[in-house]
């Protein structure tokens, strides 16, 4: 109740402030340098170690999928987090990218090492042109058009022969001894990584992030406040494409088929907003927690469980109750609270 | 006595800065009271405190010996308070007819319920002449009779406008007052806030200034007008145009 | 000629059903703002009920929504208390209804899959596979028409609870309460409407109207749990058409778009059907954003 309703529409109700505009603790800045250093080799560092991993090529798949992840959650995060635009159809741009990488693998023979990216221009392509359309609405009527967005390739990849229709195409595998199959993917999932996790630090810290910031706190405002705010928003979306692009063009080669169901699904974009969600949307950090943190859920209720929907329960009851209890998510949370360690404070 | 009882009464808004701090305040009945003050003084908000569409923070609002600091809006309009917000009061969808009924929402009777809209219907002529209308389609100085005219429907003890002329042209803005005068020598307890402060006190009793969440100063219309301090700080160019905006 | 007639029937006896779904929608937009991608989940979750009253005690499932609906309706209305009070007033309420509601969705599908695995159900009471023939009247010497009594009983059933609705909304003491809370929350309070109870009433309304929109998917559509996202994109489609929170633009939608994807259906395969409500939503949010019938762009 306490809230005034007689003064406030939907709109102008007050913006809470942002965790930006909170203290930040004063603590050591340096450090977490140093620890971001150590991160990063230990992730280059990892598939030398083969003959200490036991389960090599497990380690290297688990590795390269919670890198894939990272990479999507901090993709979707510079729409869904700085811009606030829900996006809850972007697996479409995985698929994008996978589909254009496998197809010129099965037709033309080229190796996705090569073409993701271009599953990634790809994606931006269509990021501009879906943001042109939808961007036109806010707020709820703007996520169910990128559901909609998401069934429409669902159907067309399903009924388009070329495309290897609901069946999908499968894809020549790559020509490396076994026990090494996996370092490749690895290394193209940790660079993919490193390039999403670097845009959105690059686009948190820039005019344009701030821009973005402010239309999420109050787009009228913004507006009148001189940030061209459809050019941000589109930009935003398209930029939010590209590295989930890059990310399926790989992921389509690492499981050797592309396939409708394997990204056109509402569960992929739902494992990214879920991550950035309970990580800390519109956090630069945020995402990769909650990658991380969601990736390990899963493989421990997979265990635990055995694969049954159940860990899909486990999952919303997650999202439900980080909406009502901690919707900052962990980093908003500890900011607010003046706890957040410095190394996952990249804001 | 008296009916409304205010006392150190602190409010804000969700996790905001207190907006009320503090403020006493007691208003007689059948008496009329008009406040002034500067933009953000806290003069909606006081209303919206009283009419329970914002609860209080500490302190207490006491309608002829019950409290309603912590009753919900509903369960405060029956006990006779009744509030006209500054904006967007009506129903724009439903009609002028359909408006008047919703203001009766509380009532059971049927009869009475006919009675009273007809009552409302002689003093607001047009809005009988635009019972089906929508009432989003009529203008600015028509939405505002239906508001009071729908505030009459529960037939209140206590009724609270906030700033009815707002953004009317003159002579209509002068139609409203005396249709408040009306109001008044018909024995309703009357709260206005008025951006006009010279109209506001000629029209009403007693004058009440608030100012940063607090009552500044208050006595009858007259003493207020007259009062320098109060010409200087509130009224200010305002004092001989009657025009403060 | 005559199957142009014969498409049009099938598609308005398909957008009758889709027009019932829809409006429990577009009544919790309208009223509490709330988006509910969860709606088709629990219209699945409320056809999985018809399905076992049908198939282990032998129900008809048209005649289960006399006690689907009230599960569902205090169902609804145990998901507002628990759930939607608690952001009630905070900000970015609509974005929060949405993740919130996406939320539920997830668990929903995942408990029913959890219980009922995924496989197909689909209620086969005796009606579901006849038809009513139709033949002289106006048509050419020779043909005739189709009107598979399953839909027809069901588009029935839709209109009658429609109907209901609209008396329900237009007469009733809590349907005017109901009315004044969409189209304009803060004055509604100030007239003495309990808007809490109001908006608890109206979602459960809006969750029994999933429930009876499940009893005819029951034996209408095959469904498995999985099913509700493209349900709800549908559903959605047709809500953001009409203009979101427009009961009437939910309505007109949904025999619009019943029509036209029939008549999609019948012209270039079965399988692009729901590309109609797709590209309809997306036309619309190029043209007129607000919808149909809409006032303004939700925010
Ligand atoms: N819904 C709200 N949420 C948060 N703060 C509010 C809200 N409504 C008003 N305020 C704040 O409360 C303070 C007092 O507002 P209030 O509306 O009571 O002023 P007022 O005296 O009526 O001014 P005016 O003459 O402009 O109507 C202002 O600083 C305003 O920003
Ligand atoms: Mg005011």
């Amino acid at each position: 109740m306490i809230e005034d309703r007689a003064a406030m529409g939907p709109e102008d109700s007050a913006p809470e402030p942002t965790p930006e505009e909170v203290q930040r603790p004063p603590g050591p800045a340096r450090y977490r340098w140093y620890v971001l250093a150590a991160v990063v080799v230990a992730l280059l560092a990892l598939p030398l170690f083969r003959p200490m991993i036991s389960s090599y090529n497990y380690v290297l798949t688990l590795g390269a999928l919670i890198l894939m992840w990272v990479a999507m959650s901090s993709s979707w995060n510079i729409l869904g987090g700085y811009a606030g635009y829900i996006s809850l159809g972007h697996s479409v741009f995985m698929g994008v990218g996978g589909y254009v990488a496998g197809v010129l693998l099965y037709y033309h023979g080229i190796s996705p090492f090569l073409t993701a990216l271009l599953g990634g221009l790809a994606a931006v392509a269509l990021g501009f042109l879906a943001g042109f359309i939808t961007l036109r609405t806010r707020g709820p009527a703007f996520i169910i058009s990128t559901i909609a967005l998401l069934f429409m390739f669902l159907l067309m990849t399903d009924n388009f022969e070329y495309l290897g229709g609901a069946a999908g195409l499968p894809l020549p595998p790559l020509e490396v001894p076994q026990e090494w199959l996996r370092v490749p993917f690895y290394y193209a999932m940790l660079f993919i990584a490193f390039g999403a996790v670097w845009t959105s630090y690059r686009v948190a810290h820039s005019k344009f992030g701030m821009g973005l910031r402010a239309i999420s706190e109050d787009e009228t405002k913004a507006e009148v406040a001189g940030v061209p705010t459809r050019l941000y928003k589109i930009s935003a979306f398209a930029m939010s494409a590209f590295w989930v692009g890059v990310a399926g063009g790989i992921y389509g080669y690492s499981i050797a088929f592309i396939r409708p169901t394997v990204f056109f699904t509402i569960a992929i974009s739902a494992q990214m907003v879920l991550m950035a969600i309970i990580g800390g949307k519109g956090t630069v950090a945020g995402p990769v927690l909650g990658a991380v943190l969601i990736y390990a859920i899963n493989e421990f209720s997979l265990v635990v469980f055995g694969a049954t929907e159940f860990n899909i329960v486990i999952q919303g009851t997650i999202l439900v109750a980080v909406l009502l209890f901690f919707p900052l998510g962990v980093v908003g949370t500890l900011r607010k609270m003046n706890r957040l360690p410095a190394f996952l404070n990249w804001d | 006595m008296a009916i409304l009882e205010i006392t150190d009464v602190s409010a804000g808004y969700g996790a905001g800065p207190d907006i009320l701090q503090g403020l006493s305040l007691e208003v007689e009945e059948a008496q009329s009271y008009c406040i002034i003050g500067p933009n953000g003084a806290g003069k909606s908000t006081l209303l919206k405190v009283i009419a329970g569409l914002l609860h209080p923070r500490s302190g207490d609002v006491v309608f002829r010996g019950e409290s309603l600091a912590h009753r919900r809006p509903d369960q405060v309009l029956a006990t006779g308070v009744c509030f006209v917000p500054q904006d967007q009061a009506l129903f724009p969808e439903m009609s002028v007819r359909e408006n008047l009924i919703m203001g009766a929402y509380l009532l059971k009777d049927r009869a009475l319920i006919k009675e009273r809209l007809a009552r409302v219907y002689e003093m607001f002529p047009i809005l009988a002449e635009r019972a089906g209308q929508d009432a989003g389609k009529m203008s600015g100085g028509q939405q505002q009779m239906l508001a009071m005219g729908r505030a009459l429907m529960i037939d209140p003890i206590l009724l609270m406008l906030d700033e009815p002329t707002l953004g009317l042209a003159p002579q209509i803005a002068q139609q409203i007052f005396s249709q408040v005068e009306q109001l008044k020598s018909m024995g309703l307890t009357v709260v206005i806030i008025e951006q006009n402060a010279q109209r506001g006190l000629e029209l009403a009793d007693w004058g009440v200034v608030l100012d940063l969440g607090i009552v500044r100063f208050e006595g009858p219309s007259e003493g207020i007008l007259g009062d320098p301090r109060v010409r200087e700080l509130y009224l200010g160019k305002a004092a001989g145009s009657g025009e403060k905006k | 000629m005559t199957n142009v007639i014969q498409v049009a029937i099938l598609g308005l006896l398909l957008g009758g059903v889709y027009a019932l779904m829809a409006a429990g929608l577009t009544l919790a937009f309208g009223v509490m703002r709330i988006v509910n991608l969860a709606h088709a989940a629990f219209i699945i979750a409320s056809a999985y009920i018809s399905f076992f009253a049908f198939d282990k005690l032998g129900i008809d499932p048209l005649l289960s929504v006399v006690f689907v609906m009230p599960i569902m309706f205090f169902f609804g209305i145990a998901v507002y208390q628990a759930l939607f009070r608690r952001i009630e007033g905070s900000a970015k309420f609509g974005e929060m209804t949405v993740l919130l509601t996406f939320g539920i969705a997830i668990m929903v599908e995942g408990l029913l899959g959890f219980v009922f695995t995924g496989i197909y159900r689909k209620a086969q009471p005796g009606y579901a596979n006849e038809s009513f023939i139709v033949d002289g009247l106006f048509l050419p010497e020779g043909d005739i028409l189709f009107i598979p009594k399953g839909q027809f009983f069901a588009s029935l059933l839709s209109i009658v609870l429609l109907v209901g609705l609209w008396a329900f909304l237009r007469y009733s003491q809590t349907g005017y309460a109901i009315r004044a809370t969409t189209q304009n929350r803060a004055a509604a309070e100030i007239v003495g409407v309990n808007v809490r109870r109001v908006s608890a009433i109206s979602f459960g309304l809006s969750t029994a109207l999933a429930g009876a929109s499940g009893a005819l998917m029951s034996y209408l559509f095959p469904f498995f749990p999985f099913r509700h996202w493209q349900w709800v994109a549908v559903l959605l489609a047709l809500v953001v058409l009409g203009g979101m929170g427009s009961m009437k633009g939910a309505v007109i939608g949904a025999l619009v778009l019943g029509v036209a994807s029939s008549f999609v259906v019948d012209q270039i395969g079965p399988t692009w059907g729901p590309m109609t409500f797709y590209l309809a939503l997306f036309l619309i949010l190029l043209i007129r954003p607000q919808g149909l019938f809409g006032k303004e762009v939700p925010v």
